[in-house]
Formats: structure tokens, C-alpha cells, sequence
């Protein structure tokens, strides 16, 4: 208790959700869903034909996932939710978006998702929601929360499916692995092979110009940056740019303002939210900020490993090297 | 007849010669820690000759930072110290009582609602630790007057009620929000200006000149509320001007650099182990004392995972825990 007030808040906001799940409102209302499903079941006892349980006698295939987890799931599935905006994406993207039944609160992209229920949001789904839906797959994104509750889902004959990107690659991959997933492997196939292309364009149009080396700044106060096991570095390099903090440990680390300002970086890109829309005090006498060197990308665009990345790749390609594009 | 006076006048001398000593030591070792802060950091300076760029880390980024360190230090230590003796609890502490999440509170709605004030974030943070406090004081007090042990549980209520608004809060933010507030919550010295220093070491020098002022009067207090009020202590004013400074230090404090835990609790009674529980020398040598451990403890901060930051907070608990569960045993 005592600790708790002193040492975490995160630590309190992260028992906070436990908590919403125990007083959840549906707590109270088990006995009229009991006596709801007893009349159910017994109506439904009063027809003559009984309906066969599709998830029981589909046949199961097994795929592994990021993790290198092995995942058994149905042959098709055409009930699935999804806890990662770029997952939502890629199911649209392969035309598959209308096998979402679930998404999360930050699941905002195309327009057709915004109708999909929500379940919480990515750092917090509301598993009871989750399980009420009766999805065959849960598409994951990040490995950080699954340990909670996978048992629970699993115990429910729902598999997890978790990507975990680290650059362009492994988001083709992604996209072959949920077209695969809902039985849409021509589609993802065209749709990586048109992102191949646009990628390769760029490529080939940056490869002779110089590396920019510029400072990727996601939160301007406390500042926060791209490290080591981000993505984004990827798709800076293909960019024609290399990050001053791509040696930096974890994928987006808190960075002393000290070695922030003598990285003394060619360009800063602002992940663009509203209080990430100038660059740190600490940029004032850094070339970019002399030589205006500044770019905001949609932070949609550069923050999620969806089909989307590809366009931040082509902004930041063109706003680096202006030239290399007439 | 003769020899007595001189012994007794030399006993009393030596006594405070004695603190007087442990003050001076206290503000070398200070001096020493915001020297040897300086020399340390993500990035390493060579002192003999700063370019440009190495005078604007040292003098824009990184002294700026530790001189609110040791002024947040000082401010939490002092309302610590003075709050112990009021209301006569060794665990009485800012954040026991409800002050900090009072300003944490006011400087979250502040962040919310007028970003764009610099200064809403203090005033609003000030104006939450009076609340809290003024809250907690409301409750605690009975028809037979203020009773220490309902104080306590008041300050735990409207701290844990404080807390779960804050929670609240924070999940109805967008989440680029919710990051800058998680690192503030555990306590964050990483936004230091020196325009927040100047402030917060304003707040220090007039939250020390009022609890000086009623330094004696909490000596008498810390007897019992009745004694100090036959000895002629004006019991309901310094109980006001306790709570008023210790409002508006630790309003500063946290509108600074958040929650930084342990400096309220376990610097005074350091203070006291060495120099006794005068409160004349505890108030102004636990501010000197939390000076130093929050400039240590924030210099490890910068330095362990260097280019990357830990939060003050973290560092302060995880010393601050162990030496407090160290102390209860010794007692």
C-alpha cells in the first residue's frame, strides 16, 4: 500500500484495469443471464432440428506466429478480433474486414472498421468482451500483455495469433499471415507485391544520395525516441536517412536531453500529435532546426506497422531528398 | 557557586557547536553533490575547455536540473519535517496526508485544461495541496478537537480517493498524453527549466522563514496540543501557517517533478537520529539533507542507463524503502 502510493503509478494504472474487470456491471446481472440462458436452452431444445456447432467440427491447422508459438485454429475463421490498429488494417486490406467482429478503441482506420464493437483498447482489452463476441482468433500485436490472458482465451477454444514486426519484412510477412489466417492469400499476395514495388521505387531513387542522419521524435516532453528494436529504423534506412539513436537499447526509449542535443541531427521527424508539434528545446542550435529541416508525418502513418508505413516511407523519402524525386 | 555557570554555559555551547558543525557539514556535502552532479551526465564534458555545446548541456540542460532536484529535495524534506511535528506522527508525510495527490491532481488538470499557462501548473498544484489538506483538516477534526490518529485516516482516504481520480483521469486521456503522465506520476525531473528552479527555490526560502518562525512553537506542540497551549502557543495559527507552507512547498515540488516518494519521510528522521528533535535545527537541516538525496538520487537516474533516463521517483523509493524499514527496526 505504501509502496504503491511512493514507487508506480504505472503499477496503479495497470491493477486499475484489473479492478475494472472485477466490478465490471455484467458481475451483477450473472443471475438474469443464467435465467435468460435457461429459457434459451430450452426453447431452443423445442425445435426439431438441432444445428451443428461449426467451431467443434471444422478441422483445426496449426501456423506459428511471431512468438514462435505454435497456434491451432480453425480452417476458416470468419469470426475474428483484433487488438492492434495495424492488425485491423491488414484485415482490411486483404479484404477481410468483415470477419472483425471485435476491435480496440484505437482501431480507427479505414472508415468501415470505426462500426466494428470495441473491447477496450490495445494496452487494456476487456477480456469478458472479448470472450462474449466468440471469436475463433484474437489477432495480437505486441507480446508485452499477453501473459494475462491468454490462458483465459485459450481455455475458450480461442486461438492467439501474435505479429511482432521489426521492419518492412516482417510487416509483408504479417499480411501474408493474416491473409492466410481468413483464407485470403491471392489478395495479400497482390497487396504486398504493389507494396514491394512503391518500396523498391523509393530504393532505387535514394540509393545514390547521401544517408540524412535525422532524430525521430515521438513525445517532445518527457522526450521520447526510436531505439534499437523499433521498426521505424527500417523504414529510415530505406528512406535514405539513418537514425542518431538507432544504438539506443529498446524500441522507444526515454533519452537524456544531454546526448539529445549533441546528436546534432540533419532533420528532425515529429511523430505529428498535438503536443509533439515542434522539436525539443534542445534541437535550437542542431542543423535541422538552422537549416529548417523539420517534417511532420501523420503519426498514424509512422506509428503502426500496417500497408499505411509504406506511404510514411514515401513522405519521408520526399521530404529528405526533394530532388531525388522531380 | 562559581565554577557551575561557566560548565552549564559551556555544555550549552558545546551542544550547539555541535549542530552548528553538522550544519555546516551538511551544506559542504551539498556543495560537494551538486559539484560531483555537474561533472556527471549522459554526455561527458571536459571542464577545461566547453565548447559551445558543452556550456549549453551544462548550463541550460544540466545545472538547471539539478538545482530543482535540490530544491524539490529541500521542499519535500521541509514539509516533512514540520508536518511530523505538528501533529506529532512520526509517519506524517505529504503524501500520507493527501498534499501530494491534492497537487498532483491540481497540476494534472492544469496539463488538461490551460496548457498553455506556464505558471497554471503551480498555482493550480498549490491550490490542490490546500484543498487536500484543508479537506483532510475538515474531516479530522471532532467536537473535542483535532485527534492525530483521525487525521492520519483522513489524509489515507482522501489520498486513496485522490489517487483513483487521478487514474481515472489519466485512462481518459489519449494515450501520447498518458505516457508524459505515467513518467510524471513516478516522479520526473527530465522537464527542469530554470525558470521552474527559480520558483520552486522561492517557494524553499518563504516555506523556511515560516517554519522557522514557528519552529519554537512546534516544539512545544510536539509535547501535546494542551502543554503548548498553556505554555502560551497560539495552537489554531501555527497548526494554519504549518499547513500553508507545506501546501505551498510541496505544490511547487510536485508541479515540478511529480512524485518523488521517501524524501518527506525518511530525511527528517535522519535529521533527528544525528542532531536530536529541535525543531529550530531539524526544519533547516532537513532541507539542507533532502537537497542532498534528491540531487543523488537524480544524478543515478541520469546516469545508470545512460543515453536513456529512469524516473527520480524510482530511485528515491528503492533507497528510500529499505534505510525507512532499517530505521523501524532500530527503534
Amino acid at each position: 500500500m505504501f509502496f504503491l502510493r511512493h514507487g508506480s503509478g504505472l503499477f496503479i494504472l495497470q491493477n486499475f484495469t484489473r479492478f475494472q474487470i472485477h466490478f465490471h456491471p455484467s458481475r451483477f446481472r450473472v443471475k438474469g443471464l443464467l435465467l435468460l440462458s435457461i429459457l434459451i436452452i430450452s426453447f431452443s431444445n423445442c425445435r426439431t432440428q438441432p444445428t451443428a456447432v461449426p467451431q467443434i467440427v471444422a478441422p483445426l491447422r496449426e501456423m506459428t506466429d511471431d512468438l514462435g508459438r505454435t497456434v491451432k485454429m480453425p480452417a476458416t475463421v470468419e469470426r475474428a478480433v483484433s487488438l492492434a490498429p495495424n492488425l485491423t488494417e491488414i484485415a482490411f486490406a486483404v479484404e477481410a474486414g468483415d470477419k472483425l467482429i471485435g476491435r480496440t478503441s484505437y482501431d480507427d482506420y479505414p472508415a468501415a472498421a470505426q462500426k466494428i464493437p470495441t473491447v477496450g483498447d490495445t494496452l487494456n482489452p476487456n477480456i469478458e468482451n472479448i470472450i462474449a463476441l466468440k471469436p475463433q482468433v484474437v489477432l495480437v500485436s505486441t507480446a508485452s500483455q499477453i501473459e494475462t490472458f491468454t490462458k483465459q482465451l485459450e481455455a475458450q477454444n480461442i486461438a492467439i495469433f501474435v505479429t511482432n514486426p521489426n521492419g518492412l519484412d516482417d510487416i509483408y510477412k504479417s499480411i501474408y499471415q493474416i491473409g492466410k489466417i481468413f483464407g485470403k492469400d491471392a489478395k495479400a499476395g497482390e497487396v504486398v507485391d504493389i507494396l514491394k514495388r512503391r518500396v523498391a521505387d523509393v530504393e532505387a531513387r535514394t540509393a545514390t544520395a547521401d544517408d540524412v542522419k535525422i532524430f525521430v521524435q515521438i513525445s517532445k516532453e518527457p522526450l521520447f525516441t526510436v531505439g534499437k528494436e523499433s521498426f521505424i529504423n527500417d523504414v529510415i534506412n530505406r528512406a535514405g536517412a539513418v537514425s542518431v539513436t538507432a544504438n539506443v537499447p529498446t524500441a522507444y526509449p526515454k533519452l537524456s536531453k544531454e546526448t539529445a542535443l549533441a546528436l546534432n541531427p540533419d532533420a528532425v521527424i515529429l511523430s505529428d500529435s498535438p503536443d509533439n508539434r515542434e522539436p525539443n528545446e534542445v534541437f535550437a542550435n542542431s542543423p535541422a532546426v538552422k537549416n529548417n529541416k523539420i517534417f511532420r508525418v501523420n503519426a498514424e502513418l509512422i506509428s503502426r506497422p500496417s500497408p499505411r508505413i509504406v506511404d510514411a516511407l514515401e513522405q519521408i523519402a520526399r521530404d529528405l531528398h526533394p530532388d531525388s524525386f522531380q | 557557586m562559581k565554577p557551575k555557570i561557566p560548565d552549564s554555559r559551556f555544555q550549552i555551547s558545546d551542544s550547539r557547536l555541535r549542530k552548528f558543525r553538522f550544519g555546516v557539514v551538511l551544506l559542504f556535502v551539498l556543495g560537494l553533490a551538486i559539484f560531483i552532479a555537474a561533472l556527471l551526465g549522459s554526455e561527458k564534458l571536459s571542464f577545461f575547455d566547453l565548447n559551445e555545446q558543452q556550456k549549453t548541456i551544462l548550463f541550460d540542460i544540466r545545472l538547471p536540473r539539478i538545482l530543482l532536484g535540490a530544491s524539490v529535495g529541500a521542499s519535500l524534506a521541509l514539509a516533512g519535517a514540520s508536518l511530523q511535528s505538528l501533529l506529532r506522527n512520526p509517519l506524517a508525510e505529504p503524501y500520507l496526508l493527501g498534499v501530494s495527490n491534492g497537487a498532483a491532481l491540481g497540476t494534472m488538470l492544469a496539463f488538461v485544461f490551460f496548457a498553455q499557462f506556464e505558471l497554471a501548473r503551480p498555482v493550480m498544484a498549490f491550490a490542490g495541496a490546500c484543498l487536500a489538506t484543508f479537506v483532510v483538516y475538515q474531516m479530522a477534526k471532532s467536537r473535542a478537537g483535532m485527534n492525530v490518529e483521525r487525521l492520519v485516516l483522513s489524509g489515507v482516504i482522501v489520498t486513496t480517493f485522490l489517487s483513483s481520480i487521478i487514474v481515472l483521469l489519466t485512462s481518459l486521456l489519449d494515450a501520447a498524453k498518458l505516457r508524459s503522465f505515467t513518467f510524471w506520476l513516478l516522479g520526473d525531473l527530465s522537464q527542469s527549466t530554470i525558470n521552474g528552479f527559480y520558483l520552486s527555490f522561492f517557494a524553499v526560502i518563504v516555506g523556511t522563514i515560516i517554519l522557522l518562525k514557528y519552529a519554537r512553537a512546534l516544539n512545544l506542540m510536539m509535547i501535546g496540543e494542551r502543554d503548548a497551549l498553556d505554555f502560551g502557543v497560539e495552537v489554531r495559527q501555527t497548526r494554519l501557517a504549518v499547513f500553508a507552507a507545506s501546501s505551498l512547498l510541496v505544490g511547487t515540488a510536485v508541479a515540478a517533478s511529480g512524485s518523488v516518494g521517501y524524501v518527506g519521510l525518511i530525511v527528517p528522521h535522519l535529521v533527528r537520529l544525528a542532531i536530536g528533535s529541535d525543531n529550530r535545527f531539524v526544519i533547516p537541516f532537513s532541507a539542507l539533507a533532502g537537497a542532498i538525496f534528491v540531487v543523488a538520487a537524480d544524478t543515478v537516474a541520469r546516469v545508470a542507463i545512460a543515453p536513456r533516463e529512469l524516473p527520480v521517483g524510482a530511485i528515491t523509493a528503492l533507497i528510500g524503502a529499505p534505510l525507512f524499514i532499517y530505521l523501524l527496526r532500530r527503534n
